[in-house]
């Protein structure tokens, strides 16, 4: 099981039953935390619905109460390849 | 020039620090992820010694300075000063030196350089090989540059800047930074690289020299290696780069280097800033992608902890900034004792000292530093009349409280540059960096007749005969009272 963070200025924002594309970030422990990867995800406010968590941040920083579990469909790469 | 002896690199200072108990070591393993932050954080509330950390979690041969430049006292070491100079003595020889004559680097071979012991290009780059700390917990990411200068070169003037653009990492290649429309680097990527569409190289190096340090983080108009030099007494050592044209400090303990992207962005923040909030909003902004990393072996990481005062944000840019204002309105003309920012007013107050000798003259004080370079980093002006020591807050709060008028010593200008960083800005002057300014005029008016219309002082200094000032003073004792030192 991984755990995600991601910054949102309102919950509302983690609709559920859809797709969506967020900047999420790894909790889990090791040299890479706290590092960024652009996907494609489910998330739901059910905390056991899918594998991984998701902790919720607000716009400076504040701990949300609110737990998610999120499914991540897919990585999203906007960087433009010539960078990559 | 007599000749200087000050720290030429991060690990001469750390020695300094230790010697002088200005900085401890500690021997036990850290974490980056918050412990290392929160020690360097209490150093700044608590005023205490600057902690070189000797073990980070995870990350084996590597270490931290926090709080570098967070004292007066680590300020004078820096100069190469005793520890106990007093601000006021501090401030006069930054301008005794910063007004001598230019001291242009000198690049050396890279063979011997400290900063190319480790070579890392190609698939070997990642940031997450260096101990980015995560500086304060709910931060936006770990922050690799807190204490650092990004080095760019303009595409044309071929100036050079070095500048402390916080830098957050995004992943192992890139990072992204508030960089903001007014800056140096802001209109180079607005004027030049952004409309063309082409990247921006960049360099940022990581445990400077601390007068490299103050170079990048002074506002000055003088190019920073130069001014570095001015401050140190002799040329700073220059190295170039592996992948660009750029020269960084060769004494740097990490130097990353890469190129600013013009048509891709990444979030960044929110970051525990130097007003002492998170104040402005996390947003796509400047990215930046990482093509090489060289660095000393046992490098040290120097962590910036911005907060609640005081820590470097504070001391260090009120500092130079306030004795850069100095320097700009000495070069008007304008009959000033001094410009004073206090570091718990986070740079925002400016407080001048005049002679009044003519009508308006605050108002022109506030014209030009407001309408200067410098003028989006603060949005007061408060000017007393010579006789009140600008140093001493006491002082300056009594002139304040009873000479500002508060009809006629109250000047509001509106639609100013601002930053993002304002706590009091409206989110949409956030957005968009618009500020508000004040002046606070507290000098008596020119037109008043200083005989019937100025009030008196009324202090032991100012109403009693000589003679009898000395008999009290003298007999203070006697009296029954402690000696006053």
């Amino acid at each position: 099981m991984n755990q995600w963070e991601v910054f949102v200025t309102d919950v509302a924002e983690l609709a559920e039953g859809t797709d969506l594309e967020l900047t999420i970030r790894t909790l889990n422990p090791g040299v890479q935390k706290y590092t960024y990867k652009r996907v494609r995800a489910q998330v739901s406010a059910t905390p056991d619905k899918f594998g991984d968590q998701l902790q919720v941040r607000l716009g400076r920083g504040q701990l949300s109460q609110a737990r998610f579990s999120i499914k991540v469909i897919e990585e999203v790469q906007r960087c433009p390849a010539k960078y990559l | 020039m007599s000749k200087i002896s000050a720290p030429r690199s991060n690990r001469e200072f750390v020695e300094a620090c230790v010697k002088s108990g200005d900085a401890v070591r500690i021997k036990q393993e850290v974490d980056w992820d918050n412990e290392a932050g929160a020690i360097v954080r209490r150093v700044c509330e608590l005023g205490q010694a600057a902690p070189f950390m000797e073990k980070i979690k995870d990350y084996p041969g590597f270490s931290y300075f926090g709080a570098p430049l967070s004292t007066y006292r680590r300020m004078a070491i820096a100069l190469g000063m005793p520890p106990e100079s007093t601000l006021p003595e501090i401030g006069k020889e930054y301008l005794k030196r910063t007004n001598s004559e230019p001291i242009a680097p000198v690049v050396i071979d890279r063979k011997d350089a400290p900063c190319k012991e480790n070579i890392l290009l190609g698939k070997d780059v990642d940031l997450c090989k260096l101990p980015v700390p995560l500086v304060h917990d709910g931060d936006g990411g770990r922050y690799v540059g807190t204490w650092h200068a990004v080095v760019t070169k303009h595409p044309v003037r071929g100036d050079v800047n070095w500048g402390m653009y916080r830098q957050m990492m995004w992943d192992g290649r890139t990072m992204s930074g508030a960089v903001f429309p007014f800056s140096d680097l802001g209109k180079a990527l607005t004027e030049y690289y952004l409309p063309r569409g082409e990247g921006c190289p960049f360099a940022t190096a990581i445990g400077l020299s601390p007068l490299a340090a103050m170079a990048a983080c002074a506002p000055s108009p003088i190019p920073e290696p130069e001014l570095t030099g001015m401050l140190a007494g002799e040329p700073v050592r220059l190295v170039k780069c592996e992948t660009n044209d750029l020269e960084v400090p060769a004494d740097a303990e990490i130097i990353l280097e890469g190129v600013i992207l013009p048509d891709y962005k990444v979030e960044e923040g929110p970051f525990g800033e130097y007003t002492g909030y998170r104040t402005s909003p996390r947003d796509f902004r400047v990215t930046f992608r990482v093509n090489a990393i060289t660095y000393r072996n046992n490098a040290t990481m120097t962590i910036s902890n911005m907060g609640t005062p005081q820590d470097e944000g504070q001391m260090l840019r009120s500092f130079s900034l306030g004795l850069e204002l100095e320097k700009l309105l000495r070069s008007q003309g304008i009959p000033i004792t001094g410009v004073y920012m206090h570091p718990r007013s986070t740079h925002h107050m400016m407080i001048v000292g005049v002679k009044p000798t003519y009508a308006g003259v605050a108002s022109q004080i506030a014209h030009l530093a407001f309408g200067s370079k410098l003028g989006p980093w603060f949005h007061m002006v408060m000017v007393v009349d010579d006789k009140t020591d600008i140093y001493n807050w006491d002082e300056v709060y009594h002139a304040f409280c009873t000479r500002c008028h508060p009809a006629n010593g109250i000047h509001i200008y509106k639609n100013t540059v601002g930053t993002p960083l304002y706590p009091f800005a409206t989110p949409h002057e956030r957005k968009y960096s618009i500020g508000s300014k004040v002046l606070f005029d507290c000098l008596w008016p020119v037109d008043w007749d200083p005989v019937n219309d100025v009030p008196t002082p009324v202090s032991f200094k100012n109403v009693y005969p000589k003679e009898v000032q000395d008999r009290v003073t003298s007999n203070w004792t006697a009296y029954g009272f402690p000696p006053v030192k």
